[in-house]
């Protein structure tokens, strides 16, 4: 009876204790998770579930209409082998990615050269060099721009008056991807202002001692400023080169959604678009957002990897 | 009326990491006491969870015989001043002296009494418009006080917080503190890393180290009768002098070869190694009375006007002593001075630190 | 954080040959190239339609007129009014969520404690590199099925579910500089984590608040993709939709109503950029924005 008795008391015991437990949890992190709750509800409804799905349905033909029909690797196999225009947006993107983030990113940071280290007149000149990269990627500035590079546009009245005859930039597939790199070179605002920022971060006494040992501005641009500006350097890489990935409303507005002509704006992402919600090939689109996923991955990965030969870090 | 602070075993865990293996300690109604210690002894983590800023991991924590480990913050009956002072930097002094009140649901007629009263009492009523930006330290300093007052609680923490003041305000923010506790009665715990501090405002001090009470009593007992190297070392300014010693018979020891009687029994065999500890300002010169420590010579000489200290070394065994000598002493670096003590001052500590008492 | 925008005068220049006058007549020529477009956009709308398109490459038009804009205003069956209207509710309404929302789980994972919190933090900062294109189709999907396409819910309803992680990385910055000794104050006080949140944590951040609200406002303003591909009735437009269908409506020939048009459709940017440039450049410096 005792013996029984004790294992009763320990049997409750062991059940408050566990009670305890449980809501000394919630009390602990009821309130961090109630805060959450919004960002978790996304996540899981707006993110997580729908990037599962659409790996699904990557291996899926669907329609929208009838049921997704499972077809394996089909889509991936179709796209390496058997879709030019998937080559051609390949192509477009990466010259696009591979021209217009180096430019942009050298004339931000020679633009932020010369503004560094408080000169007069630096508020109004960094406005008005940030102003286009804020209007971005509004419809009005791909119109602005159609009608800029167009046979008939102001490009080729300036160079009328040199005499010289300027081609239909944006209706020739020779020049019309170029456009959009002087579009995207023009946006250099932001990454000037990051630079600017991290050009700040570097003491105006090195560069003294530097020129005390009698270092050219040169000497002193690659043996100081670049490797202390590396992580900002690193940081607008990435930043652009993700963006430039997903560029979208020039391409479309300035081809009229068409990628064209001949394909030479046909950005990935604007062909992915094509597939979804022209063609309704909802598993083929699903596909190739996978596949961008990827290669902004890889690129990412590697971005990372090449670290370490050229980033320097102070600590 | 006052309050009884009770801690049981109190223990502090982050993951496997023990911060505070368990400590036991009561603190008296009314009492004023000071955890003092080395920084990351644990003082500030025991405080907060006193406070129930942090949790406790094991133990009791009991306020007049109830447990309240579980009981949130503001339940407890406890405010507490920062050393940040931590004022809300939005909020005009008015605000932030009601805003406690505002949270407990005090109606405003009540509230405005409290804070005029508080703002009375700390002379910081010409402030109440003003943002704490506009104060001076002191100022804030008050102001954060104030904020602890008004809501009448039993027990007052203090976080070192008079660390960000000057040496002047300080002292004079030490004497304004103990008097409001003379004034309110209120049970009162106060953190610091500064045993002068402690040794100043303290009804009870608690030595801590590595999250254990190394010895907790009146400033006197401690200063006194420290329990272990460690807190005969904190406690006194300057430190105490400590030089290695041997057992020499059963109520002697030898330094440098020179016997020192003790007055207190010794146990241990002959040649035991101890150390002894003699404050600096219980060390007199030349023909002084009390025992003779041996002949040193003086490196250098710190003239304060009231004492006079020195920095001499012993010609035998080398060890520099620390001397406090009253008054304005005619001494300079180079002179040979013969160092003397009374030995019933003197203190031994066994080679684990323990000392050693009869 | 301020120490990126402060000017810092009287420093030695890092390139003494390209001093004073030299870099300002370099910068001068660079800006005029650069706004010389929008320049070129507004005198174009101020033109008469009949000025023949590609003829003056100069700012300056023959006769100065509004007639593009009055044209352009009603150019197409529903006027630009609804669509900038359309606009500036989708924009509020996504700016008030994307503040809301991020504010409170910034304030989760910078203020507050909890287990599996820096799992959560991580999975956070994974979503910020993630492309959208990847959750667009089943997104589209799902709210097909609920009945939401040429609706307004796709374009705003996510937003009160911080969907944009950006906003959150922002304010945890933000947010982690306020001194914690404030928390522990406000826990004395008797402050449950909802009235910190609400009554030290908001007032004291502000300037983020601003910033991620103008961001916000602003790349809704000019988001094209999501009401693309979600809106098809032209009543329920906004005003880049409305700026696409005058394109394919009227193509170049009242490309002086389409540049009216245009402009009209920039000025909101134009006037937060003139009001609120101080926090958009705070913001860039300090957070790195995109754009």
């Amino acid at each position: 009876m005792a013996a029984h008795n004790t294992v009763a008391t320990s049997n409750a015991r062991k059940q408050v204790a566990a009670g305890g437990w449980l809501w000394g949890a919630v009390r602990r992190n009821g309130a961090g998770y109630l805060f959450l709750a919004p960002w978790l509800i996304g996540f899981f409804c707006l993110t997580l579930g729908p990037a599962l799905v659409s790996l699904y349905l990557s291996f899926t033909n669907y329609d929208l209409l009838t049921t997704p029909e499972f077809v394996g690797m089909q889509n991936y196999v179709r796209m390496a082998t058997a879709d030019p225009k998937f080559i051609a947006s390949i192509r477009v993107t990466l010259l696009y990615v591979a021209l217009s983030v180096p430019l942009k990113l050298a004339f931000a940071l020679a633009v932020a050269m010369v503004l560094n280290r408080g000169m007069r007149g630096l508020p109004f000149y960094r406005a008005i060099f940030y102003l286009p990269s804020l209007l971005g990627t509004s419809v009005a500035i791909a119109v602005l721009w159609r009608q800029l590079f167009a046979a008939d546009g102001m490009v080729n009245s300036l160079l009328a008056q040199f005499g010289v005859e300027g081609p239909s930039w944006i209706s020739n597939p020779n020049y019309s991807l170029y456009t959009l790199v002087v579009l995207s070179v023009w946006q250099f605002g932001s990454p000037m202002i990051i630079f600017l920022a991290g050009l700040r971060q570097i003491p105006v006494d090195m560069y003294e001692a530097a020129s005390l040992d009698g270092a050219s501005p040169a000497r002193q641009f690659f043996r100081i400023t670049l490797p202390l500006l590396s992580p900002v350097i690193f940081f607008n890489v990435v930043i652009q080169t993700i963006e430039a990935f997903k560029a979208f409303t020039p391409a479309f507005i300035i081809s009229g959604g068409s990628g064209g002509p001949i394909n030479s704006t046909l950005f990935y992402t604007l062909y992915l678009y094509q597939e979804a919600f022209s063609y309704f090939r909802m598993g083929y689109a699903s596909a190739l957002a996978w596949v961008l996923v990827v290669l902004i991955a890889v690129f990412t990965a590697f971005s990372f990897l090449t670290t370490k030969y050229w980033v320097h870090y102070d600590d | 009326m006052a309050t009884t602070i009770q801690l049981n075993k109190i223990e502090k865990r982050y993951e496997a990491h023990i911060v505070i293996p368990g400590i036991d300690l009561e603190i008296k109604p009314g009492a004023f006491t000071v955890f003092v210690g080395p920084s990351g002894c644990g003082k500030s983590t025991l405080l907060r969870m006193i406070a129930g800023l942090e949790s406790i991991s094991g133990g009791e924590l009991m306020i007049d015989g109830v447990r309240v480990n579980d009981v949130a913050a503001a339940k407890r009956g406890i405010a507490m001043v920062f050393q940040s002072y931590a004022l809300y930097p939005h909020m005009s002094v008015y605000k932030n002296l009601a805003f406690g009140l505002e949270t407990a649901g005090y109606k405003r007629d009540e509230i405005d009494r409290r804070v005029r009263a508080a703002a009375e009492t700390l002379q910081i009523k010409d402030y109440l418009p003003r943002k704490p930006k506009a104060l001076s330290g002191g100022q804030r300093q008050r102001v954060a006080i104030g904020r602890s007052i008004v809501r009448d609680p039993k027990i007052f923490l203090f976080d070192e917080p008079l660390s960000n003041l000057d040496a002047e305000l300080r002292v004079q923010m030490r004497v304004e503190i103990t008097k409001l506790h003379e004034r309110l009665g209120n049970t009162m715990i106060y953190v610091t890393h500064d045993q002068v501090e402690a040794m100043t405002m303290a009804d009870q001090i608690v030595v801590l180290r590595a999250g254990q009470v190394m010895q907790a009593g009146s400033p006197l007992e401690l200063y006194n009768a420290p329990v272990d190297q460690f807190v005969a070392g904190f406690i006194g300014s300057p430190k105490m002098n400590f030089v290695p010693v041997q057992i020499a018979d059963a109520t002697g020891v030898l330094l440098d070869g020179q016997r020192i009687e003790t007055g207190q029994v010794l146990e241990g065999p002959v040649g035991t190694p101890l150390t002894m500890g003699i404050r600096p300002e219980h060390i007199s010169v030349s023909d002084g009375t009390g025992q003779a420590i041996g002949e040193a010579r003086v490196e250098l000489v710190e003239h304060l006007g009231v004492s006079t200290v020195l920095h001499a070394r012993l010609a035998v065994g080398a060890e520099t002593l620390i001397v406090v000598l009253p008054g304005q002493q005619p001494c300079r670096s180079g002179d040979v001075v013969s160092l003397r003590t009374d030995p019933g001052l003197c203190h031994l500590f066994a080679a684990d630190g323990r000392a050693l008492r009869n | 954080m301020t120490d990126a925008v402060h000017e810092v005068p009287g420093r030695a220049s890092t390139h003494p040959r390209l001093t004073g006058t030299v870099r300002h007549v370099l910068l001068i020529a660079i800006s005029f190239v650069m706004i010389y477009p929008i320049l070129w956009m507004l005198s174009g709308s101020l033109r008469p339609a009949d000025e023949l398109f590609g003829g003056d490459a100069g700012l300056m038009p023959s006769q100065v007129t509004l007639q593009a804009y009055s044209d352009g205003w009603f150019g197409l069956q529903v006027t630009f009014g609804r669509f900038f209207a359309n606009s500036l509710i989708i924009a509020v309404l996504a700016t008030v969520g994307n503040v809301l929302a991020a504010s409170l789980v910034a304030f989760a994972f910078a203020r507050l404690k909890f287990s599996g919190q820096k799992f959560w933090f991580a999975l956070m900062l994974g979503t910020l590199m993630l492309p959208y294109h990847v959750t667009l189709i089943p997104q589209y999907v799902m709210f097909r099925s609920l009945g939401w396409v040429n609706t307004w819910w796709p374009l705003i309803l996510p937003k009160y579910f911080a969907v944009d992680a950006f906003f959150i990385f922002l304010m945890v910055q933000f947010f982690r500089g306020i001194p914690r000794e404030l928390d522990d104050a406000a826990r004395m006080d008797g402050c449950s984590p909802w009235r910190i949140y609400r009554k030290i944590i908001l007032p004291l951040s502000m300037p983020v608040l601003a910033t991620a609200a103008i961001f916000s406002f602003i790349w809704t303003w000019e988001d094209f993709f999501g009401p693309l591909i979600y809106i098809s009735e032209m009543s329920q437009y906004t005003v880049q939709l409305g700026l696409r269908s005058f394109i394919d409506s009227s193509g170049t020939s009242s490309w002086n109503e389409l540049f009216a048009m245009s402009l009209l459709s920039l000025v909101p940017i134009f006037l937060i950029f003139l009001f609120f440039q101080r926090l958009l450049i705070e913001g860039i410096a300090t957070t790195g924005m995109k754009r």
